[in-house]
C-alpha cells in the first residue's frame, strides 16, 4: 500500500498529524503499537486529571468548613475512581478513532519499523504488511526513564516500583508511597495519593521541586504540600531500592523510608531505537531525533514531532509541532516557536506558567522587569480561595515593553494561562494589553492588575 | 505685529516642501534678509530669508517634516505677541476646507476627507509626519490598529493616496509585524522573514536580522578555517537615509527601465570640425561673449537643429498616443551634489548658438546651486547627457519617460583611417543614443544619428542653414 504520508506513532503528535494531513487531502496512514492517543490520553494527561479531579472533590467535601459546608461520612472509593478514569479514556480514544476515520486516515495497530528507502518512498513494516510513504512523520514519543539505581529494575519487574503508566491502574491506594523525582508527574501523583490517603514522601535531587517552574512559585507550592502532609527530601539522591522501601542520601547521611509502592518519575527518554531510523540515516542528537524549526530531519521528506525530538515533551507542544510539520509538507511555511508554550501542574492549587522566568532571562541575557502580585488582588480568587496564598508574576522585556512571561499559582491557573500565552505569542506591549477587557470578576483579571503595576 | 513665516510655493506643481534645516532657533532675534530655514522640493532645494525683523516666536514644524506650501511654519514678532491666529490647527482647518472644495483629493473618498477635516484640528503633525506616504487619517488609524507596514500598501486613492481599502488589502495579504517589533521594523532597510503568528515579524526575527551574516558563522560546520569561508565577525556599515531627490531618481530610473523598450545605438563622428570651430570661438573677439561656448553647447545646438526632422524622437510616448512636439525642449542632464537633475532648455531649436549656450550655462549653474525653479525641471522632449568629460567611451543612457530618446555624449578618442599615404589619425567622439523602441524603430533612429553626425562634422554648414 502506498501513502502520501506514514505517521509512526498515534499519540498527540501522530494522531493530530493524521487528522490535519487527512483534512488536507493527503492519503495518510497512522501506525500505533498500543493505543491511539498515546501516553497523554492513556497513561498521562487525561487519566491523571480524572484522578486529580476526584481527589479535589473529595478534599472539598472534607475540608469545606471554612466555606460553611460540612459533610459527614465522606468516603473515597479508589476502585470506582479508576473505573471512571478508564471510561473517560475509552470515550476520548473512541473520539480520535472516529475523527481519523472521518478524514479517511488509515490506522494500523502494530509496531512500525522503517525498512529503507526506494524510488517510490520510504518502506515501513507494520504487522505483516509493508507500506510505502512518500513522506514520514516520526512521532514515536518517549518512555519513562528507570534510572540505574540498584534494585530499581528488579523492583519494577516485581511490581513494587511503578512509572506513570502503572500507577494509574493501581487497584488499591498504597498505605505509603515514595515518589522519586519531584517534577510535574511526581508532584501530581503525590498530590493525588496524598488526598486519596497515602503517606507520601517525595525525594528530589535538586534543591527545589517542580523543575523549571519559577522559584518563588515552586516554594509556595512546596509549602502548600507540606501543609497537606507530604514529606519532601530535597537535594536528596536515591541510592537503592529495596523490596520494602527506598534508601536515599541527603546532607551526607543515608536514610531508609519504608514504602508500599515506589513511583519513579525522573524524566522521559525519546523512543528512537528499534524503529529503523538508522536504515535511512536519520540524525540523532543524544537520544532525540534532530529537527529544524520546520520539523524536518536531515533526511528529505522525513519529519519528526512530539516527545521524540526531545524539546519540550508536552502534548500541546506535540500538537503544534505536528501541525508545523504538516504545513511544511503542504508547502505552507510554518515555523515552530517555543517561546510561548504554557506549562501547567494540575495540583491543588494549580500552577501555570508561560514564557520566560527571571532565571531564563538571566541565562539568555534578556533585560526584564518583573511584577509579582498576590492573587488576592483578584476578587474572585478571594471569594473562592479561603486563605489562598497564590501569586502572579508578569515579566516584560524592558527594551520592547512587551510581555515575555506570566507565571501563577492559584486556581484555576491552568485555564487562564492560554491568555497569557497569546499576549506573549503576539508580542503585545503593556500599552496594548491595557486596552484589553477582562471579564469581571475572574481570577484572570490578576494579569490585568499586574500589567497596570508596571 | 506678529507675522507668520509662510512656506513658499516654488513652482506651480509643488504641493509640499520638506524643511531640511532651521538656521534660527526659537527665541532668536532675526533681521530682514537673515536665512531662516532651508527646504527642498522633490527636485531642488532653497533657502528662505526673513522678510520681517523681530524674534522667532515659534516654530511649528521641525526639520525633516513635509509641509504643505503656503501655510505658516513659524511666527516672527515681539515677545508676548499673540501667535494663536497662526497656529497650524487654526490654519489647517481652512486648508482642509480649501482642499476639499476643488474636488481633487476630496471627491472619491469623502469618508476619508471628512476624517481629514476632523483630524486636522487635533494633530496636524500626524497628518504630515508620514514623510512621503500620502494617507487618509482613517486609513492611518486602521493601519495602526493592525500593525501593518504602510510602505507595502498599494495606494488606490486619488493622487496616489492610501485609503481605507488599501489598508484592508494590506492586512489580508501584506507583511505583518507584532506590536513590540513594529517600531524597529518600521525603520528597517531590508525585508525580514517573519516567524511569528501568521508569519508576523517578531522581535526575535529583528534580532536575528540585526545579527546579520555574522550570525551565520555559528552554523558553519567546524567554524571558519583558513580554507573555509572567511566571514568577519562584524560587518561594518552605515545606513544613510535616502534624500528626497535620491528617492525620486531611484523611482524614475527604475520606472523607466520597467516601462519602456530601450535600445541603445552607438556611432562616432569626426570631431575635427567642432574642435576647430570651438578654437575659433575661443580666439574670437572679446566682448561678444562667445569664448565661453563649449563643445557641449555645440552638440546641444546640433541636436536641437537635427531633431526637428525626426519628430518621433522629439516626442512623448503616452501609451496609446505619440505626442509630437513642434519645438525642441532639450533636457540637459546635470550632475549635482544632491544627485542627477535635468533642467529644460525650452525652444532650443529656435535659439542662436550664443543664446543657447548662455541659457544652458544658467540652467546648469542654477541646478548645481539648487536654486532652479521646479518649473524648469520639467517639460523636456529629448535629453542630452554628457559623460565625455569623465572619459567615458560609450554607455547606455536611461530614458527620461515619457521622452522617446536620450543622447549620451562620450569622450574624444583618437581613431585612424586610411589616408592617401598610409593612415591618418583624427579625433573621434562617440554618441550613444537610447530610444524607446515602442515609439521609434532602429533604422530611423540610426538615420537621426547619421544626420547628427553629418551636421557635427560639418558644423559651419549647420550654422548657415
Amino acid at each position: 500500500m502506498s501513502y502520501d504520508l506514514i505517521v509512526i506513532g498515534g499519540g498527540p503528535a501522530g494522531y493530530l498529524a493524521g487528522e490535519r494531513a487527512g483534512a488536507a487531502g493527503l492519503k495518510t496512514l497512522v501506525v500505533e503499537e498500543r493505543f491511539l492517543g498515546g501516553v497523554c490520553l492513556n497513561e498521562g494527561c487525561i487519566p491523571s486529571k480524572t484522578l486529580l479531579h476526584s481527589a479535589k472533590i473529595y478534599d472539598y467535601a472534607r475540608f469545606s468548613e471554612k466555606y460553611g459546608v460540612t459533610a459527614e461520612n465522606v468516603a473515597y472509593d479508589h476502585a470506582k475512581v479508576i473505573k471512571r478514569k478508564n471510561k473517560v479514556v475509552k470515550t476520548l480514544v473512541g473520539g480520535i478513532n472516529a475523527k481519523l476515520k472521518a478524514y479517511k486516515v488509515d490506522v494500523v495497530k502494530a509496531t512500525g519499523q522503517i525498512l529503507g528507502r526506494s524510488s517510490e518512498g520510504y518502506q515501513v513494516a507494520a504487522g505483516d504488511q509493508i507500506y510505502t510513504g512518500k513522506r514520514l512523520l516520526i512521532a514515536t514519543g518517549s518512555s519513562a526513564i528507570i534510572p540505574p539505581i540498584p534494585g530499581a529494575k528488579e523492583g519494577f519487574e516485581a511490581g513494587f516500583v511503578v512509572t506513570n503508566r502503572e500507577i494509574l491502574d493501581l487497584e488499591e491506594v498504597p498505605k505509603s508511597l515514595v515518589v522519586i523525582g519531584g517534577g510535574v508527574v511526581g508532584l501530581e501523583m503525590a498530590s493525588y495519593f496524598n488526598s486519596a490517603g497515602s503517606k507520601v514522601t517525595v525525594i528530589e535531587m535538586l534543591d527545589h521541586i517542580a523543575g523549571q517552574t519559577d522559584g518563588d512559585i515552586a516554594g509556595i507550592l512546596l509549602k502548600n504540600y507540606q501543609k497537606k502532609g507530604i514529606t519532601f527530601h530535597l537535594s536528596a539522591k536515591c541510592t537503592e531500592v529495596k523490596s520494602d522501601g527506598v534508601v536515599f542520601e541527603a546532607g551526607g547521611r543515608q536514610e531508609f523510608i519504608a514504602a508500599d509502592k515506589v513511583l519513579i518519575s525522573v524524566g522521559r527518554r525519546p523512543n528512537t531505537s528499534g524503529i529503523g531510523l538508522e536504515t535511512i540515516g536519520v540524525e540523532l542528537e543524544g537520544n532525540a531525533v534532530k529537527v529544524d524549526e520546520y520539523g524536518k530531519t536531515n533526511v528529505p521528506e522525513v519529519y519528526a514531532a512530539g516527545d521524540v525530538n526531545g524539546y519540550s515533551m508536552l502534548a500541546h507542544t506535540a500538537y503544534r509541532e505536528a501541525e508545523v510539520c504538516i504545513n511544511n509538507m503542504l508547502g505552507r511555511r510554518d515555523t515552530m516557536r517555543y517561546n510561548a508554550i504554557p506549562a501547567v501542574i494540575y495540583t491543588n492549587p494549580e500552577v501555570a506558567g508561560v514564557g520566560e522566568t527571571e532565571a531564563t532571562c538571566r541565562a539568555k541575557g534578556i533585560d526584564c522587569e518583573v511584577v509579582n502580585l498576590s492573587m488576592r488582588y483578584s476578587g474572585r480568587y478571594v471569594a473562592e480561595n479561603e486563605g489562598g496564598d497564590g501569586i502572579c508574576k508578569v515579566l516584560i522585556n524592558k527594551k520592547y515593553r512587551s510581555v515575555i512571561g506570566v507565571h501563577m499559582i492559584g486556581n484555576p491557573a491552568s485555564e487562564i494561562i492560554y491568555g497569557a500565552a497569546m499576549l506573549i505569542e503576539s508580542e503585545m506591549r503593556l500599552e496594548d494589553v491595557k486596552e484589553l477587557v477582562f471579564p469581571h470578576p475572574t481570577v484572570a483579571e490578576i494579569i490585568r492588575e499586574a500589567i497596570f503595576e508596571f | 505685529m506678529a507675522t507668520p513665516i509662510i512656506m513658499p510655493r516654488q513652482g506651480i506643481s509643488v504641493e509640499t516642501c520638506i524643511i531640511t534645516e532651521w538656521h534660527k532657533k526659537k527665541g532668536d532675534r532675526v533681521e530682514v534678509g537673515d536665512v531662516l530655514f532651508s527646504y527642498e522640493t522633490d527636485k531642488a532645494s532653497f533657502e528662505e530669508e526673513a522678510k520681517e525683523a523681530g524674534v522667532l516666536l515659534e516654530i511649528f514644524f521641525e526639520a525633516d517634516q513635509e509641509v504643505p506650501v503656503l501655510i505658516p511654519i513659524g511666527v516672527i514678532g515681539e515677545p508676548g505677541e499673540d501667535i494663536t491666529p497662526f497656529l497650524p490647527e487654526n490654519m489647517a482647518q481652512g486648508q482642509a476646507a480649501d482642499a476639499a472644495a476643488p474636488g481633487g483629493a476630496g471627491g472619491a473618498d469623502p469618508a476619508a476627507d471628512a476624517g481629514a477635516a476632523a483630524g486636522a484640528g487635533a494633530s496636524p503633525a500626524q497628518v504630515l509626519s508620514a514623510g512621503e506616504i500620502k494617507i487618509s487619517p482613517r486609513a492611518r488609524n486602521l493601519a495602526k490598529k493592525h500593525h501593518v507596514d504602510l510602505r507595502s500598501a498599494v495606494p488606490t486613492g486619488p493622487e496616489g493616496r492610501i485609503i481605507e481599502r488599501d489598508v484592508h488589502k494590506l492586512v489580508e495579504t501584506g507583511p505583518k509585524v507584532t506590536a513590540a517589533a513594529e517600531a524597529e521594523y518600521a525603520v528597517l532597510d531590508r525585508p525580514v522573514a517573519g516567524t511569528g503568528i501568521g508569519g508576523r515579524v517578531t522581535t526575535e526575527d529583528l534580532q536575528k536580522a540585526a545579527a546579520g551574516p555574522g550570525a551565520a558563522v555559528d552554523f558553519a560546520p567546524g567554524g571558519a578555517t583558513a580554507e573555509g569561508p572567511q566571514i568577519p565577525a562584524v560587518i561594518e556599515y552605515q545606513d544613510q537615509p535616502l534624500s528626497n531627490i535620491r528617492k525620486l531618481i531611484a523611482k524614475a530610473m527604475h520606472q523607466s527601465l520597467v516601462n519602456s523598450a530601450q535600445l541603445t545605438l552607438n556611432a562616432s563622428f569626426d570631431a575635427t570640425a567642432i574642435l576647430e570651430y570651438r578654437k575659433q570661438l575661443k580666439a574670437g573677439q572679446e566682448g561678444l561673449g562667445l569664448e565661453n561656448i563649449t563643445i557641449n553647447d555645440l552638440i546641444l545646438f546640433a541636436v536641437a537643429r537635427t531633431l526637428v526632422s525626426y519628430p518621433a524622437l522629439n516626442a512623448h510616448f503616452l501609451d496609446d498616443t505619440l505626442r509630437v512636439f513642434k519645438n525642441v525642449h532639450l533636457g540637459i542632464a546635470v550632475d549635482t551634489d544632491r544627485g542627477l537633475m535635468v533642467p529644460t532648455l525650452f525652444d532650443a531649436n529656435l535659439k542662436s548658438l550664443n543664446q543657447l549656450a548662455k541659457q544652458a550655462k544658467r540652467l546648469i549653474s542654477q541646478a548645481k546651486a539648487g536654486s532652479i525653479s521646479p518649473d524648469e525641471l520639467q517639460g523636456g522632449t529629448f535629453t542630452v547627457t554628457n559623460l565625455g568629460t569623465l572619459g567615458i567611451e560609450s554607455f547606455t543612457p536611461i530614458l527620461n519617460p515619457p521622452q522617446t530618446g536620450i543622447l549620451g555624449v562620450c569622450a574624444i578618442e583618437y581613431k585612424v583611417r586610411p589616408a592617401e599615404s598610409g593612415y591618418a589619425h583624427y579625433p573621434a567622439m562617440t554618441l550613444s543614443l537610447t530610444i524607446d523602441h515602442r515609439a521609434v524603430d532602429g533604422a530611423p533612429a540610426a538615420q537621426f544619428l547619421q544626420e547628427l553626425k553629418q551636421n557635427l562634422e560639418n558644423f559651419p554648414l549647420l550654422l548657415a542653414k
